[in-house]
């Protein structure tokens, strides 16, 4: 009996040693990703306050002797050439990205609740065409999308974008959509129908607002998708005025090699609307991709 | 509606004994609506691409994209790809490319994960903070790690020479032999939160009740990882990591930003290759077999994705 009394108190400090060194370990290694992700933004931020002359020195002004928003005031000052285009970048963006958005919420959220539902012939075989669509890289299409968007005179224009987009997006929107409806009771469905309403009033009386988590998450990953998306609007917008960001910012720094800190300012303003739009929705991001994606 | 009935019409010719499906399908017509868009949208950006690019794989292509001129050869496209040395080179690194970023995002995230799931103060901030490079643009990425590499101006170039491990800043990107690791090492930044995200949502489903269990049965915390929470997170590991080797296999704009595939081909990878064969040098032929080969080996890393994925439906079924 003493020796289990001696023993028993023992183990709970044997165990908590243990556990703490690995606590230590996670919060060292945390630190150390915390410096791998903040310190090359905050570089960014130093640099974009610096003159272009400062930013050019050896060793590196660690902070700008004299700190500067010359590089925002150009890029923002629609008088200026410079932030006459970039305001017309941002712009294009804008509205090619919430086009997307909307389109693919539209699209994507009767596909995912009848995947969910329906038992229609086909059913697998179809979701899976739509999921490989993640699989194909962007430059196997380049070639005939681009001579299909000529074809139906899309090409320059930002209906070609949107198009194109719509396909990045709807796979994920469809699969995170459809794992929230499979868990909605049908019950809650019936329910409604057996009180007179019809499907559809089900759908979007009972349906819809419980999947809302889902529809925002697919909406910001639309919309963070088209926003940053470079390659089909490198290659089918060649006109100046219709540029988004990352290709007009491309545009304008091979022409400006060394303004690095009006790059590094560029960099910043474009990352601002998806961080600031990520920030206050993550929330519903990761529950989506528990309850849809991660469930068992 | 007409491309849906006739691939399940083709599926009926496998299946024999389901003459009932024909009724079958008429019965659920109105469900094929809902989906309806989503298919045609992707029949129209998918089926024909892949249906054009294969047939310009046997095809000599004038340059420019006046492509009536283009005249048949068969397989020689594909001959000439694969005795070219620049392919062995860009497989080579499309290899490293891939299975290092995937590998090591896929570690590190998992472990931010795992060090992110106890509540501390503070907790939200950094998570938020560590998901960010992930929502910003890869162009914007590839333009900070480009100044942070600068060879004359740049900040690690600066840091080494101000401890005194380097004499003059060293050149990172200009130089064949660590061009490679240096984009790794942004491609890495820039996706580590993504297998964060997957894994976060993973732990939220392992049940604590099993690892209490485990805790007074005496398993330590290695084991208790190892036994309950490992095996809980196989589905999700085995997605986010075809994911990320899918994104990875897929990328484009870091290393056409950062470098253009240089210096002498040293940061070519797959796509970028492609891309300068078709937009830069105007050989669609060629540029349109790289893409079916690389379609073939994707239908490799497919098949396993959706196995991944249906064993997620079968246990969502059984569940």
């Amino acid at each position: 009996m003493s020796t289990i009394a001696e023993t028993v108190p023992q183990r709970p400090t044997r165990r908590r040693m243990r556990v703490d060194g690995w606590r230590w370990a996670g919060r060292i290694f945390l630190v150390f990703m915390l410096l791998y992700t903040a310190l090359p933004m905050i570089w960014m931020l130093i640099t974009s306050i610096k003159s272009g002359f400062a930013a050019m020195q050896f060793p590196p002004q660690w902070w700008p002797d004299e700190p500067t928003l010359a590089s925002y005031q150009k890029l923002l000052d629609p008088q200026n050439s410079v932030g006459q285009d970039f305001l017309r970048f941002f712009w294009n963006s804008l509205y090619v990205s919430t086009v997307t958005t909307i389109l693919s919420v539209i699209v994507a959220v009767p596909a995912a609740y009848a995947f969910s539902r329906f038992r229609f012939p086909g059913r697998n075989f179809l979701f899976f065409t739509v999921l490989l669509r993640n699989m194909f890289p962007a430059v196997i299409f380049l070639v005939p999308l681009f001579i299909l968007m000529r074809a139906i005179g899309l090409v320059n224009t930002h209906g070609s974008l949107i198009l194109t987009y719509l396909t990045f997006g709807l796979p994920l929107a469809i699969w995170l959509l459809k794992g929230f409806y499979d868990n909605i009771p049908v019950q809650l469905e019936q329910a409604a129908r057996i009180d007179g309403a019809t499907r559809f009033q089900a759908f979007i009386l009972i349906v819809m607002p419980l999947s809302t988590p889902g529809i925002i998450a697919t909406a910001i990953y639309s919309f963070i998708g088209a926003w940053n998306e470079y390659i089909y609007a490198y290659t089918f917008l060649s006109k100046n005025e219709q540029l988004t960001l990352p290709v007009g910012i491309q545009r304008f720094f091979s022409e400006n090699t060394t303004d690095f800190p009006g790059l590094m300012a560029a960099s910043f303003m474009m990352s601002v609307p998806v961080v600031v739009l990520f920030l206050l929705l993550q929330r519903y991001f990761v529950r989506a991709l528990t309850e849809g994606a991660v469930k068992h | 509606m007409t491309i849906v009935t006739g691939k399940t019409e083709a599926r009926r010719r496998l299946q024999p004994g389901s003459s009932g499906l024909l009724r079958n399908i008429w019965k659920h017509r109105a469900d094929y609506a809902y989906v309806l868009p989503a298919i045609a949208v992707m029949l129209i950006v998918i089926a024909y691409p892949i249906y054009y690019t294969v047939e310009l794989s046997f095809f000599k292509t004038p340059p420019g994209l006046q492509l009536r001129d283009k005249s048949f050869i068969g397989l020689d496209n594909y001959t000439a790809i694969l005795t070219s040395q620049v392919f062995w080179k860009v497989t080579l690194n499309t290899l490293i490319w891939t299975i290092a970023s995937t590998f090591v995002a896929f570690v590190l995230g998992f472990a931010a994960a795992l060090a992110l799931h106890r509540e501390f103060i503070g907790r939200g901030v950094l998570r938020a903070i560590l998901i960010i490079p992930w929502v910003i643009s890869a162009v914007a990425a590839s333009y900070i790690w480009k100044w942070i590499y600068h060879s004359d101006f740049g900040i690690i170039g600066a840091v080494l020479v101000g401890l005194g491990l380097a004499d003059r800043p060293p050149n990172f990107i200009d130089n064949v032999s660590t061009v490679l690791p240096s984009l790794i090492v942004v491609n890495i930044w820039r996706e580590f939160p993504f297998a964060m995200i997957m894994m976060m949502a993973g732990l939220q489903t392992v049940p604590d009740q099993l690892l209490r269990a485990a805790e007074v049965d005496g398993a330590n915390a290695w084991q208790r990882f190892w036994h309950v929470t490992f095996p809980h997170l196989r589905n999700v590991s085995t997605v986010t990591i075809l994911l990320l080797a899918v994104a990875n296999f897929n990328s484009f704009i870091i290393p056409w930003i950062m470098t253009g595939g240089g210096p002498s081909n040293a940061s070519h990878i797959w796509i970028t290759h492609i891309y300068e064969l078709a937009f830069g040098r105007q050989r669609w032929g060629v540029a349109s077999a790289y893409s079916v080969l690389l379609f073939l080996m994707l239908m490799v890393l497919g098949y396993f994705y959706v196995r991944a994925l249906a064993g997620n439906e079968r246990k969502e079924g059984g569940a």
